[in-house]
């Protein structure tokens, strides 16, 4: 396997964009990714675009607007993980020597869906009893709380620091800070979470370019390297399970951790899968950046913030960011693109040299969740 | 040849309880549960060769692939894992209603609830025929759990 680069990163700014189909955000984030390095269209090898709600051919649709039409395209689907596998999927056509360089992206436009929570489609045991999302992520708040002794103060203290870190984000859909009062206030959701607990289903689109050393040495622009990139599904099981161990995160990290050579404590900086407040306390123990049970603790005493020990979610998160679900995973490595080669302003991490990112998703029963990704990123 | 039947027992949950049949009328899931009326008892299925109790029912075992399989009943009774208050519902479903995931014998189901807060972790619950939403046809039931010994 060849070593892979990261040459270049858009994000189309996420918000609402009503009107806006996937298609078009999807056009005007790898618009801008494939001006900014000045390729012309035959450079590009392949392309794959994650969506969960961009219908057909998304990646077509988005990728001939460029004049990238004729090569190798692929739409990919893997719910809020779409966009990460589409990375994941060109990470391994350059690896392979099949391709130098290759264009992945993820757009999604959920305004079009209309309000609530986000739909889920596939008609399965739990959504016929009236499952949504974000009850999944309340009861294991619920069970988190109960084990660990943690309160929904913890839960707050991420809200209240994603959001401070997104403040500073110009791409992210919430740009204001807010306070513990206001989240403790904010509408109840599903117990204990309330909306402030919850990201916003939001519109955007993503942009990366990946290429093979030979082909990052032509082009101006500063690289870093994709040491780690791995998708793991869900372990399927209607037994027993404890949900405040998100085993596929936990599976999916330690083979990416195996495949880099870093460790948890290598990382300066940790964008991951906070869809709601919890799932940062569960998804750090699983990433091995906190103690069994102690996420809340580290967290509290400013371990994650941007000057801590690892920085988590220096971007603001899901939280802030929002969550155009296909795009979300391409935005995560557009944002640790820019900390590792000191593009991120008024985000920067100093002296970042090594980030993870971490999306999971997907609301079928009998798993932690459907796809996670994880990759990692160096400067080295 | 050792009989996998043996290292496998099964835990005494007779597929034929007497009074427990298939539900009728406006039912969300009426293939997987059966009821007296009053109780339920969810239809599950083993692997004879793993153990594992997967619900819905189905014709392959999903841990080791193996079609030697056999229909269970499990218990009227089960233990909460975690619970909450479902304040934003999807379509057909009218807020706020109580989801738990509840250990029920060897499996987990998502059931609704029948009281008003978030049921605690650990608490024992009766697997009973419940008023889950209601469509065009009226009210529509499915199995549920409510604390043993709360009749309401």
């Amino acid at each position: 396997m060849r070593d892979v680069f990261i040459a270049g990163a858009a994000v189309h700014p996420f918000g609402k964009h009503r009107g806006t189909p996937a298609d078009e955000l999807g056009y005007l984030a790898v618009s801008e990714l494939l001006a900014g390095a000045g390729l012309r269209p035959e450079q590009v090898d392949a392309g794959f675009g994650g969506s969960v709600y961009g219908g057909s051919l998304l990646a077509q649709r988005v990728l001939q607007r460029v004049g990238v039409s004729g090569q190798a395209v692929y739409t990919v689907e893997n719910a809020c993980a779409s966009g990460a596998s589409a990375v994941h999927l060109a990470w391994q056509t350059v690896a392979g020597g099949f391709a130098d360089c290759v264009v992945a992206f993820g757009a999604e436009n959920l305004s079009s869906l209309g309000g609530g929570t986000l739909p889920l489609t596939t008609a399965d045991i739990e959504i016929a009893q009236g499952m949504v999302m974000p009850a999944a992520y309340a009861m294991r708040a619920q069970r988190y709380l109960h084990d660990w002794g943690a309160a929904v103060d913890d839960l707050t203290n991420v809200s209240v620091k994603n959001r401070r870190n997104g403040a500073d984000n110009p791409r992210a859909h919430f740009q204001s800070e807010v306070g513990a009062d206001e989240v403790e206030s904010s509408r109840p959701v599903a117990d204990p979470l309330r909306l402030m607990h919850c990201c916003p289903n939001s519109d955007g689109a993503a942009a990366v370019l990946l290429c093979s050393e030979q082909f990052a040495e032509k082009m101006a622009a500063p690289t870093v390297r994709v040491a780690a990139s791995v998708v793991r599904s869900g372990q399927f099981s209607t037994g027993y399970r404890d949900m405040t161990w998100p085993d596929i995160t936990d599976r999916t990290a330690a083979e990416a951790y195996r495949q880099s050579g870093f460790g948890p404590d290598d990382l300066d900086l940790v964008e991951l899968h906070d869809a709601f407040a919890i799932a940062e306390l569960l998804h750090a123990e699983a990433l091995g950046i906190a103690e069994r049970g102690k996420a809340h603790v580290a967290l509290a005493s400013g371990q994650f913030d941007r000057d801590g020990r690892v920085a988590v979610s220096p971007s603001g998160g899901l939280l802030s960011r929002g969550h155009p679900v296909g795009a979300t995973g391409v935005a995560q490595l557009c944002e640790s693109y820019w900390q590792l080669t000191g593009q991120a302003g008024a985000l920067q991490v100093a002296g970042a040299q090594v980030a993870l990112t971490h999306v999971t998703g997907g609301g079928i029963f009998g798993v932690d969740n459907g796809a996670c990704s994880v990759h990692i990123l160096s400067t080295r | 040849m050792t009989d996998d039947r043996k290292a496998h027992p099964m835990p005494g949950h007779s597929a034929h309880r007497t009074g427990y049949l298939p539900p009728t009328g406006n039912v969300v899931a009426a293939g997987d549960f059966l009821t007296d009326g009053t109780r339920a008892v969810l239809r599950i299925t083993r692997c004879r060769d793993c153990g594992s109790a997967w619900f819905p029912a189905r014709t392959q075992c999903s841990t080791c692939a193996s079609r030697n399989v056999v229909a269970e009943l499990t218990p009227d009774t089960g233990t909460v894992y975690a619970s909450t208050v479902v304040q934003i519902a999807p379509p057909g479903f009218q807020a706020p209603y109580v989801l738990s995931y509840t250990d029920i014998g060897d499996v987990r189901a998502l059931t609704h609830a029948s009281t008003d807060a978030a049921l605690p972790p650990g608490t024992a619950v009766q697997v009973r025929l419940t008023t889950i939403g209601a469509d065009y046809n009226g009210p529509v039931l499915s199995y549920g759990v409510a604390p043993i010994g709360d009749q309401s």
